[in-house]
This record gives structure tokens, sequence and C-alpha cells, in this order.
């Protein structure tokens, strides 16, 4: 059977759309200004950039100027703030879970690499903001001292910057200076630590490790192999 | 009830009131994660109609609940929540842990923040296992824990003697030992 599409009504009136009507998709130039915006009212306190022309921009400032930045970015439209967190750069010293324990244990790297826009630290502070009229978003990050981890709140800046202060605080033990309440979010209020250190242990993992993959178990229908070579898995 | 509070029962008044206590359990619903929402559908939902067997799936508070679901992953922070919740419960009091979660931690086993099964907090009547479970798996639970409050001893239960014994003889849907 065919169809007439003639025969169906269009959605809307297509006749009244002109070129004028479609808005630029946000490309290169879109983020390169963004940059430019954000170096001219922060100046120095840029450290480092990245634009991925079509995709993501990311911006490194000083840790001097994080509250400032947000600012800035705010006032040049990202109104939206998405989220605010940390990362801990640190590889983990207890490996990532292999699937075979009883496999030797793979070599693994123990210096301290950043991702984009690089780093000297350990930790970074980084936070996602949105401008919803331009729809481009922007990631910024700062270094966290190593020897006192403290950085500016941006409470005064968004207020929804709260809690996500105040579990990144427990997750990560960075405090936000200015922030006016840094009770725990999720965590009891007793709990010792901070859980997404990569240097945190997981107690269950060291009273009993990982078993590796267990529920291998042969489709219906196919011959069970994993007991004729003797050894189980 | 004097005869009850002296710990002496006709067996055929126990008999009477066990029959009639099996038949109208009202249940709290303790949901705290994706078994709340497989527990709902099995309580909720005319196809696994629950009020047929006598559940009354709506109390107000826990001080009207005969029996409390604990459905999901119960946390360490979620902990004396549920302690309080079952202090507040009037006697005699049943608990069923639905799903991996609350029996044992489940695929959480090695978080620093899930407790590893909510029997370390309460007691518990029927062990759910599943994740989650079918709602037959539950509405069996149920049946097996209707099927026991019917044996019961009520003076027992109420001299505090019965509680000790489910705690050593919990129900294991499907079978199965409890460690």
């Amino acid at each position: 059977m065919t169809r007439s599409w003639s025969a169906v009504a269009p959605l809307s009136d297509t006749t009244a759309t002109t070129e004028t009507d479609v808005p630029a998709l946000p490309g290169d130039g879109l983020r390169e200004g963004i940059v430019a915006q954000l170096r001219s009212d922060i100046g120095a306190g840029l450290v480092d950039t990245l634009v991925k022309p079509g995709v993501d921009v990311w911006a490194r400032v000083a840790t001097e100027s994080w509250r400032d930045a947000g600012l800035a970015l705010r006032e040049s439209g990202f109104h939206y703030f998405c989220f605010l967190s940390a990362i801990d750069w640190l590889p983990s010293p207890f490996g990532r879970g292999e699937d075979d324990p009883s496999a030797p244990p793979p070599e693994r790297r123990t210096e301290i690499v950043q991702g984009y826009t690089g780093g000297s630290t350990r930790f970074q502070v980084f936070a996602r903001l949105t401008d919803i009229q331009r729809h481009v978003g922007i990631t910024i990050k700062a270094d966290v001292p190593d020897d006192e981890q403290v950085v500016d709140s941006w409470t005064s800046v968004f207020a929804g910057a709260d809690w996500h202060e105040r579990e990144t605080h427990e997750m990560f033990g960075i405090s936000f200076r200015g922030h006016p309440d840094l009770r725990n979010m999720y965590l009891p209020t007793d709990f010792e630590g901070h859980p997404l250190r990569k240097d945190f242990p997981l107690l269950a993992r060291i009273v009993k490790p990982w078993p590796g993959i267990v529920d291998v178990e042969p489709l219906p229908g196919e011959p069970e192999e994993a007991d004729t070579e003797g050894n189980g898995e | 009830m004097g005869l009850v509070d002296k710990g002496r029962m006709p067996k055929p008044l126990t008999s009477l009131f066990n029959l009639g206590r099996s038949y109208s359990l009202w249940v709290y619903q303790w949901g705290l994660a994706c078994c709340a929402i497989e527990m709902g559908a099995a309580f909720g939902s005319p196809r696994y109609d629950v009020m047929r067997l006598g559940v009354i799936p709506l109390p107000a508070s826990p001080r009207q609940a005969d029996l409390v679901v604990i459905s999901g992953t119960v946390t360490d922070k979620m902990a004396p929540a549920i302690l309080r919740l079952y202090e507040q419960m009037p006697e005699p009091k049943y608990v069923i842990s639905m799903g991996s979660c609350a029996n044992c931690g489940g695929p959480y086993w090695d978080s620093y923040s899930v407790t590893k099964g909510v029997d370390q907090i309460i007691p518990v009547d029927v062990y759910v296992p599943g994740c989650p479970p079918r709602p037959e798996a539950l509405l069996e639970g149920v049946v097996l824990l209707q099927q026991r409050i019917k044996n019961e001893d009520m003076g027992a239960r109420w001299r505090g003697e019965g509680h000790k014994a489910i705690v050593r003889d919990p129900i294991v849907v499907g079978g199965g030992p409890v460690e």
C-alpha cells in the first residue's frame, strides 16, 4: 500500500519560515568568544583553556580567582549552575578491582596526571555552568592547594552551590571559605574519612577481596566447559 | 485480656486469635530504593491483589502496623530511623526483609555507606531474596509468615520467648540457609 503524502495536512505552515528565523548553531566562534570574554574579565586568573570546536570548552583558573571566575561567567550569561564537585587525580592505591583476583596485579602508575587543561595539585574543584540563551556550557576548574585544601565558596555567586559544596566537603575533605554551613550532607554525622578520595579504603574489600567474575555460567543449550578443565573457572 | 497477660491462653482461643491476626496484617511499607517500586506493584496492583490474603498495606503510622516490609538499600544513616520505626510498632510485630540489599547489602556489599543487611539492626522474620524479588515471592513470604502466625503460641510471644525463637529460625522464601 502506498500512501499519498499530499493528502496529509502539514503540521505547520512552512511557507512562513525564512532563513533569518533559523538560529546559528553554536560553534567555534562562540566558544572562543566565551574564552576571550573570561580572559578580559579575570585577566591572569585564567590559567589554561581548551576548546573543542562544536563540542565543549574547558577553562582552568587560578585558585584565588575561583569565585571571581564564577561571578564573571554569571555576569556574561551563564545563569544556570549545573553542579560543582571535585576530582582526586591520585591513582588508586587499591587498583581497579580486577576481574581475576588470582592474576598478578598489573603495573600501576603512581604519578598524578591531570586531565584537560592540566593542573599541578592532587585535587581540583570543577563546576559546570550553562548559558541557556546561547545553549552552550562551560566546565571550569581550579586547583586545590595540597597543603591546605580550601577554596572560596560559590554560595554567594550561585545559591544552589550550597549543597554541592557540602557534598564535596564530606566526600573529598575540601573546605570552602565563606560557606555558611559545611555540615555533612549524605554521610552520618560521625562518619570518619572522605569516601571519594582515591586512598579511602573499602573495608569490606580488605576483609574479603573481590572474588572476580563468579557468575559465569553457560547459556542454555551450550555444553558446560567449566568443569571439564578440572579447575573450575 | 488478663489471660494473655498471664501467658496462659486456652488453645482454642489461641487458634482463634491467631487466625484473626494472620488475616488482618497491617503492613507498613518501608520502601528505600528500587524494591519499593516492586513492593508497590505487588501490594497495590490488582494483578497481585494482596488484600485477598488479608493483608492491608495502608496503615497511617507504624503504631498501627503489625508487619513492616523493609524493601531496598539500608544505609548507615537510615539505620537509626529504621530502629525507631521498629520500636514504635506495637507487639506482636513482624519484619519482612525484601530484596538482596535489605537481606545482606546486595550489590553494595563493599560500600562505605550501606548497612550489610537490615538484620544487623532489627530481627527479621522473613527473607525474600531477589534483585528485585518477583511479586509472587513477596506474596509467598507473606503467606509463609501467616502460616507461622497461625501456629504461634501467643502466650510465649507475650512473655518474650517466641521472639527469640523467630530470630533463631527465620523463614527464607525459596529455601536456603541463613548465615
